[in-house]
């Protein structure tokens, strides 16, 4: 009879667990198939029709999705750099940032993807060129058309019309990932400040207090609004579109005249991720399915072969027009801000 | 006198009982009516009624997956955790062993964590192990969190029983394990049934760890609905939650029909 120790039982539970924990990799690599990343809802849709579908049909391989945020997956790719389980990532700036100082994505070259000739340069130098913005929102003034027939046209008018009181204003609260962005440093920025002076962003908030409600998801904002808890706000533009065609007729959306601030989206590749993973980003980047997924969305793209249909060209901001966020430099004061809030606004 | 001022009493805590269960009851209420509206986006009062949202439930395909995931994850998870919780049991809650109390405190420690860390923290250690992101990861890691709800259950109910049952069938002839077949389990039994409900619902409404373990394959519910909910303002997370209370309301039917809810709240 064999006796079974206590090295011999963790070493075959450990070899079991690997086993276990191997046969996806095993399957993947006999069904030809990789891993790429959406958010839920309606996104994951159009990633399906938009980019997952002519990947397919090119490459006859299959790309399964998988649903989730990005810092899901940045952890996943970070627990398991060898053999990530994720082939492609979506990620916001800041964390594409931190993925490509970590080590843990590719270049983006031309030779590897022949469509990011039509993306522009700064967009694939804002994450160090490793991955490419594919996919943009501009945070500006969204408002409720029947309760504001004259909104502000800039974020000086909206501060001014805010702190005399004439319309309460939902504004994002410091728990929303994007609150550094597209409220303080756009704000900042319109006001003369910038990355290294947020005193304009701050006293622009002393002034309006009273008048501010705070939406902690984007859910939130839209709740502020069709209660009339609050008038207007700082949204973003694709949201408040989709907003619109799902019925919500009484929205409708400003950039204001210093520039929102530029939300873009990115996609990058994990370091020792399938090498089919080039031919499904190739695919994100290009025109045609670009086209589509902005139809859909309601959000800017970036190839600049795109031309939006008439429905979308008045919602769309080209980039230019936006104010582009020094996402790394913001990165290296962002807590020294979240403080600031916490001591001077505290909700 | 006194009795005038008894029923002004009686009067404040009928009024405090019913505003407090307002105050707990009116966000359940304003989300089961917001999941029958006829509006394309989430409004209350609500301009009409329609049931769209919960034949979106099952239009959308990755609600349907992640509720198997959910499901299965949950049924495993608790039966796992019965199976490791309750021998565990049967021996550290009577033991007076110095070390028994360590084990169980141990055991029990889950609890006292946040839920993310163990979630961050099991993701790097079983993917350190080779398992990455798979169901048997999600699997271990909720029965972590799943475990201290029957141990704590479970113990709590068998250390309250006098040992003369046991002795007294051990002593008319039964072995060990006709002692726990006919006398033991049936006695530990409420503390079982609360445990293994508790750790069910642990698992399935779980989404700290669950986030860390989501792939195209084991995406649970709740991840899901909070990808969804972060991109899409149709009140089709509000449907779903509504189908989910309503699953949670038949199921503690069943178990109070079977079972009795009342004896399980004692073991609790």
């Amino acid at each position: 009879m064999t006796k079974l120790d206590r090295r011999r039982f963790i070493g075959g539970a450990t070899a079991l667990a690997a086993g276990l924990g191997g046969m996806p990799h095993l399957a993947r690599a006999q069904a030809k198939s990789i891993t790429v990343t959406a958010f839920g809802g309606v996104w994951e849709e159009a990633v399906r029709k938009c980019f997952v579908a002519p990947f397919e049909a090119k490459t006859k391989a299959k790309a399964n999705v998988s649903l989730g945020g990005p810092p899901q997956w940045l952890a996943q790719v970070e627990a398991s750099p060898k053999k990530p389980p994720v082939d492609v990532l979506i990620m916001t700036p800041d964390l594409a940032l931190t993925a490509a100082k970590a080590g843990l994505v590719d270049d983006f070259t031309v030779e590897k993807l022949p469509n990011l000739a039509k993306i522009p340069k700064e967009l694939t130098d804002s994450v160090m060129g490793k991955g490419t913005l594919f996919d943009y929102g501009v945070g500006g003034i969204t408002f409720n058309k029947n309760r504001v027939k004259n909104p502000p046209k800039s974020f000086a008018e909206f501060v001014d019309r805010v702190a005399k009181g004439e319309f309460v204003a939902s504004v994002p609260s410091i728990s929303y990932a994007v609150t550094p962005i597209m409220l303080i440093w756009a704000m900042a920025k319109a006001f003369g400040g910038g990355t290294e002076n947020v005193d304009p962003f701050f006293k622009a908030m002393e002034k309006m207090k009273k008048n501010l409600v705070f939406w902690a998801g984007p859910n939130d904002f839209f709740n502020h609004l069709s209660s009339g808890e609050a008038e207007l706000g700082i949204y973003f533009d694709g949201r408040t579109w989709n907003h619109f065609d799902s019925g919500a007729t009484w929205i409708d959306f400003i950039n204001p005249l210093e520039g929102g601030s530029l939300n873009g989206v990115a996609v990058q590749k994990p370091v020792n991720a399938d090498p089919l993973a080039w031919d499904y980003i190739n695919e994100v980047l290009d025109a045609k399915n670009q086209t589509l997924f902005a139809e859909i969305m309601n959000y800017g793209v970036t190839n600049t072969d795109v031309v939006y249909s008439d429905k979308l060209k008045p919602r769309i901001t080209p980039w230019q027009q936006t104010q582009f966020p020094p996402y790394e430099e913001i990165a290296k004061v962002r807590n020294d801000w979240v403080n600031r809030w916490n001591r001077e606004i505290g909700r | 006198m006194r009795a005038r001022k008894r029923d002004w009493i009686d009067i404040g805590l009928v009024a405090f009982t019913v505003l407090f269960f307002t105050f707990m009851l009116a966000p359940i209420i304003v989300v089961v009516v917001v999941s029958f509206t006829s509006a394309g986006y989430v409004a209350f009062p609500i301009p009409g009624w329609s049931l769209k949202w919960f034949a979106n439930i099952f239009a959308y395909q990755p609600f349907v997956g992640a509720l198997k995931v959910s499901i299965g994850v949950a049924i495993a998870a608790t039966l796992l955790s019965c199976l490791i919780g309750v021998p565990a049991c049967l021996y550290l809650a009577r033991s007076r062993r110095a070390w028994a109390s360590a084990v169980m405190t141990f055991l029990l420690s889950p609890l006292s964590m946040p839920m993310i860390v163990i979630g961050f923290a099991s993701l790097f250690f079983l993917s350190w192990l080779g398992i990455g992101i798979t169901f048997t990861a999600l699997l271990i890691t909720h029965t972590v969190v799943c475990l201290p709800y029957v141990i704590r259950t479970v113990a709590g109910v068998y250390a309250g029983l006098p040992s003369a049952y046991e002795e007294a069938a051990a002593i008319l002839g039964a072995d060990p394990a006709r002692v726990f077949w006919h006398v033991t389990l049936p006695l530990i039994r409420p503390g079982i049934m609360a445990g293994a409900l508790f750790s069910f619902l642990t698992s399935f409404d779980n989404l700290p760890i669950s986030y860390f373990f989501a792939s195209a394959s084991t995406g649970t519910l709740p991840v899901v609905m909070l990808s969804y909910l972060e991109n899409q303002f149709d009140p089709t997370i509000a449907a779903l939650s509504s189908l989910q209370l309503l699953m949670a309301v038949v199921a503690l039917l069943i178990v109070d029909r079977v079972y009795g809810i009342d004896k399980m709240t004692v073991a609790a």
